[in-house]
């Protein structure tokens, strides 16, 4: 059967319907794991919330904007330490958490007035800055408040700010995945074509779906710089807010991740008849295939050859080295979503390792069609996996490396089983060439460590 | 001249010094074994504490939500709540605690977690009649208090749900407050070195958990239920922090007639030696010639900076209320200079607290103490030129003060995340001391070098 009931959810048997493993032959016409659902209480799943997905993964990254969280301080201080994508700005994004300090009396007696004196206290606070994201939270959004009203008045007051509200409290939606499409919908609504950007290239893109995590944006820079083209935005790595504003004007919307911003690829298409463009910016035939397809849209596959070229020539024997040598490991997959179907063709294409199970947070059923088209025979896919999931997956599969988060990499460290931070990277940039590259490296460092096979030695039974 | 203790006149915050209560009140329940604390409301809320506790102590903690969505904001989250226990139970069958934990969102709605525990009992009862699985209310709202009265507010119903009379045990409850594994290593081998008795809470030493040749070792506290329950047979109750589980040893001695006993926390040589003196006095157990060697240990370490390299420089403080106010204590044994101390929530009480009325009487130079704070009145000072430091004491979230201001920094406190290994090591007791002198030292001695100021110094010591 494809959809398999694990031993560990007996006691859930819903669960079924979310863990598939690919058989000989199979389409996703015949089976798809339900995404996108309720999470089950108690099932210790891996989902953050909605204002996550707002906040921390899209709004957070912009190098030049306050981002004022309207609720008590703790979801400002959980935002705040938790991403590695720095800027060209000293970091100002990396640095700061801003809360409005709801009490008890604002729940009970509405906090608008406190929401505009945080704000004005803020911008006073750091008078550089004029741009400014606000967020309600699961308080502040139960209480009713306005904050578009409050944001309306202080533009008002103050006409050298800009305000962009996000109305996206926790418990909206089943996970982060609610507050991108939040994120998404009401910045091209209410901010894009507010600012005309300067055009200096015939060529004009925005990047979409990246969020400079180490350095990718910096790499694909590099790259739209080399074939002339000009990025007129970032979505949002190393951005700015006005930049975002200026994304109306660009000949084509190039997309990495589908997932956290396709919804304002098709709104840019829907309303400005902005083409969209799908690249997988990881591994080096996607980047090279992605490339080629920009290439042709702006007939400039000269430039593009060339390019690849240069870049193949410069990182080809390293990935070939790591190649050799990483050939037939098993890998396992456990992110937010995309980086699933990102990933698992490009390792098994660039490095011959295998993908042998996959979990996903926030994944939706388009997420899931392409990670088991592109996925191999025998692999476990896996929808808001849990953690006793977890475990049995891996006595199912016995992976020897797992791309994740932090946190389950120190609980499977326990396993003798090493991990790579598959959101923050270890040490990256993995975009790109020499993006892929670096991540063969920390696979191989990570695989090869002596510490597994000393912490594996039984000191009291072994003769060493 | 002197301590002034004021107010942050801001209503924001622009950098918090600590987390909201429910992840005070997640912190303590991962110190309880066999324990995963059920966070009520959105999914948020816990899965950022777990990555907070991962980032400081490098190893995975088990914490549930009941995932709360749209339709349970609108119609209430007690079936979520009922469906996280049954899960919970069903899937973990070793589980004996669960702390209920609120959040903002539950309690704006009104949740009622005390009936739902009632009718989650009976129904536990009649699936499982074999099993005592306790159900602990944690009322955390995250708009009242901090991540530190959560603690607080999660110990003590901990206590009052499952501490049970029967037979006097003559042991000695320790309520350490939120302390770090080192920490507690520290203070059992005192009770050791006394032949005390005592039941340590929470016993988080287990949270340093070794990878094993078995692969068998997983994270988690070390305090059982039956350490729980027998409190309330305990001669007595000491807690070494005012506001991180001193409630709790009051509400044994209220209920069931255990004696309290508060003691400034053990931070620095004095406040250990009272702390040694006071357990001496409630057991009657002798403070033996070991522990005056080890303190003579510390004295002899400690003599070599104090006067040399630490007198008059400037220092700032910032973290738990206790933990704060314990290490200005110590700067002052050794001829540091806390100028600012940074007391990060909304609590009324600082200002009666007697560590800090000792300090507004002894205190011979400007020194500020900054209630309901935020690290913003630490950075502005700074950037305003209206302080001078060459120290800061505080936890991993204020590294970029220290960074940009090019001001040498100790980690301590919670989180330590920006560097290895910090919660291994014990800052109570004199050991503790003495890895703060030392850590100190040795930061301010790289701080030298690597800004070539006076590095020529240490060509000789």
């Amino acid at each position: 059967m494809p959809m398999k009931l694990l031993d560990c959810d007996a006691g859930i048997p819903e669960r079924e319907q979310h863990v598939y493993i690919k058989e000989a032959g199979e389409d996703t016409t015949k089976f798809l794991p339900i995404s996108n659902s309720a999470t089950i209480p108690g099932s210790l799943s891996e989902r953050g919330c909605a204002f996550c997905g707002a906040k921390l993964v899209i709004g957070g990254v912009l190098k030049d904007t306050i981002q004022m969280i309207h609720g008590p301080f703790g979801c400002s201080y959980d935002t705040w330490h938790t991403k590695r994508y720095p800027s060209d700005n000293d970091n100002f994004q990396l640095k700061y958490a801003w809360s409005t300090n709801v009490k008890e009396k604002n729940v009970v007696f509405g906090a608008e007035k406190l929401l505009k004196k945080s704000i004005l206290e803020a911008f006073d606070a750091m008078p550089t800055i004029k741009r400014m994201f606000v967020y309600t939270t699961c308080s502040t959004a139960l209480i009713g408040d306005d904050p578009k009203a409050v944001a309306k008045a202080v533009m008002a007051e103050r006409p050298d700010v800009d305000i962009f509200v996000v109305e996206c409290p926790g418990f909206a939606g089943v996970s982060q995945s609610k507050g991108h499409h939040v994120l998404n919908m009401g910045w091209i609504h209410e901010k894009v074509g507010q600012v005309e950007p300067e055009i200096t290239s015939e060529y004009t893109i925005n990047f979409i779906g990246d969020y400079n995590i180490q350095g990718d944006t910096d790499v694909l820079q590099r790259y739209w710089h080399k074939l002339g083209i000009q990025v007129l935005a970032h979505f949002t790595g190393n951005a700015t807010y006005d930049e975002l504003r200026g994304m109306h004007r660009a000949q084509l919307n190039v997309v990495n991740c589908a997932r956290s911003a396709g919804y304002i690829a098709n709104e840019l298409q829907k309303q400005y008849g902005i083409p969209r463009l799908d690249i997988d910016s990881w591994g080096f035939s996607y980047m090279a295939s992605g490339l080629r397809k920009v290439g042709d849209f702006f007939g400039i596959q000269d430039k593009v050859e060339a390019l690849i070229a240069e870049e193949e020539a410069k990182w080809k024997p390293q990935m070939e080295w790591y190649k050799e040598r990483l050939q037939g490991k098993k890998m396992a997959i456990w992110t937010g979503g995309p980086r699933l179907w990102h990933w698992t063709r490009a390792v098994e294409d660039d490095l011959g390792v295998q993908v042998v199970a996959m979990a996903s947070k926030f994944g939706h059923q388009e997420d899931f069609e392409k990670v088991i088209a592109r996925g191999r025979e025998g692999t476990v896919y896996i929808d808001d996996g849990n953690e006793l999931e977890f475990f049995e997956v891996i006595d199912m599969v016995k992976p020897d490396v797992i791309f994740t988060g932090p946190r389950v990499g120190e609980l499977v460290k326990k396993l003798h089983i090493p991990y790579v931070n598959g959101h923050a990277y270890h040490n990256g940039p993995y975009m790109g060439f020499e993006g892929f590259v670096n991540l063969a490296r920390d696979m191989y460092n990570a695989v090869n460590s002596p510490l597994w096979a000393l912490a594996g030695q039984n000191i009291q039974g072994e003769v060493l | 001249m002197g301590c002034s203790v004021i107010q942050k006149e801001r209503s924001g915050i622009i950098n918090p010094i600590f987390n909201c209560q429910p992840a005070g009140a997640q912190y303590a329940g991962i110190g309880v074994k066999d324990c995963i604390p059920l966070v009520h409301g959105g999914q948020g809320c816990s899965m950022f504490v777990r990555l907070l506790f991962a980032q400081h102590f490098k190893e995975n903690f088990d914490i549930a939500s009941s995932s709360l969505h749209e339709e349970a904001a609108v119609f209430g989250g007690i079936k979520r709540l009922d469906l996280g226990i049954a899960t919970m139970v069903e899937r973990y069958p070793d589980l004996r605690v669960i702390p209920i934990i609120t959040t903002c969102s539950t309690e704006t709605i009104g949740d009622d977690i005390e009936g739902a525990i009632r009718k989650a009992q009976r129904t536990l009862k009649a699936k499982y009649p074999d099993r005592v699985v306790h159900l602990v209310p944690v009322h955390t709202p995250s708009y009242t208090g901090s991540a530190v009265s959560g603690y607080n507010v999660a110990i003590q119903s901990l206590i009052t749900t499952i501490a049970k009379k029967t037979e006097p045990n003559g042991k000695l409850n320790v309520f350490t407050g939120w302390v770090n594994p080192g920490d507690i290593t520290e203070l059992k081998h005192y009770l050791s070195e006394m032949g005390v008795d005592s039941t340590v809470l929470l016993d988080i030493e287990s949270f340093d958990s070794p990878m094993m040749p078995n692969k068998d070792s997983f994270t988690s506290g070390n305090t059982t239920v039956e350490d729980i329950e027998s409190t309330a047979n305990a001669t007595a109750s000491i807690a070494l922090s005012r506001y991180e589980g001193y409630s709790a040893a009051q509400v044994l001695e209220k209920k069931f007639d255990v004696p309290a006993v508060i003691t400034p926390t053990p931070i620095g040589i004095r406040n250990t030696d009272i702390m040694l003196q006071q357990i001496q006095q409630i057991t009657g157990k002798q403070i033996p010639e070991s522990l005056v060697r080890e303190r003579g240990i510390a004295l002899d370490a400690l003599a070599d900076l104090a006067h040399m390299f630490f007198a008059d420089k400037k220092v700032a403080i910032y973290g738990n209320p206790d933990l704060v106010i314990a290490l200005a204590e110590f700067c002052r044994e050794v001829e540091l200079k806390p100028v600012l101390l940074l007391l990060g929530d909304e609590n009324g009480g600082y200002a009666k607290d007697p560590r800090i009325l000792q300090l507004q009487e002894s205190v011979d130079y400007d020194m500020e103490i900054v209630c309901n704070a935020d690290l913003w009145e630490l950075e502005s000072r700074i950037k305003e030129k209206k302080i001078d430091l060459d120290l800061i004491l505080g936890h991993s979230k204020g590294r970029y003060i220290a960074i940009d201001a090019n001001i040498p920094m100790v980690r301590v406190g919670f989180p330590t995340f920006d560097r290895a290994g910090i919660y291994r090591n014990p800052v109570m007791g004199y050991k503790g001391a003495m890895w703060l002198g030392e850590t100190i030292a040795n930061t301010l001695f790289a701080h030298m070098e690597f800004n070539k100021d006076r590095e020529w110094l240490l060509n000789t010591w």
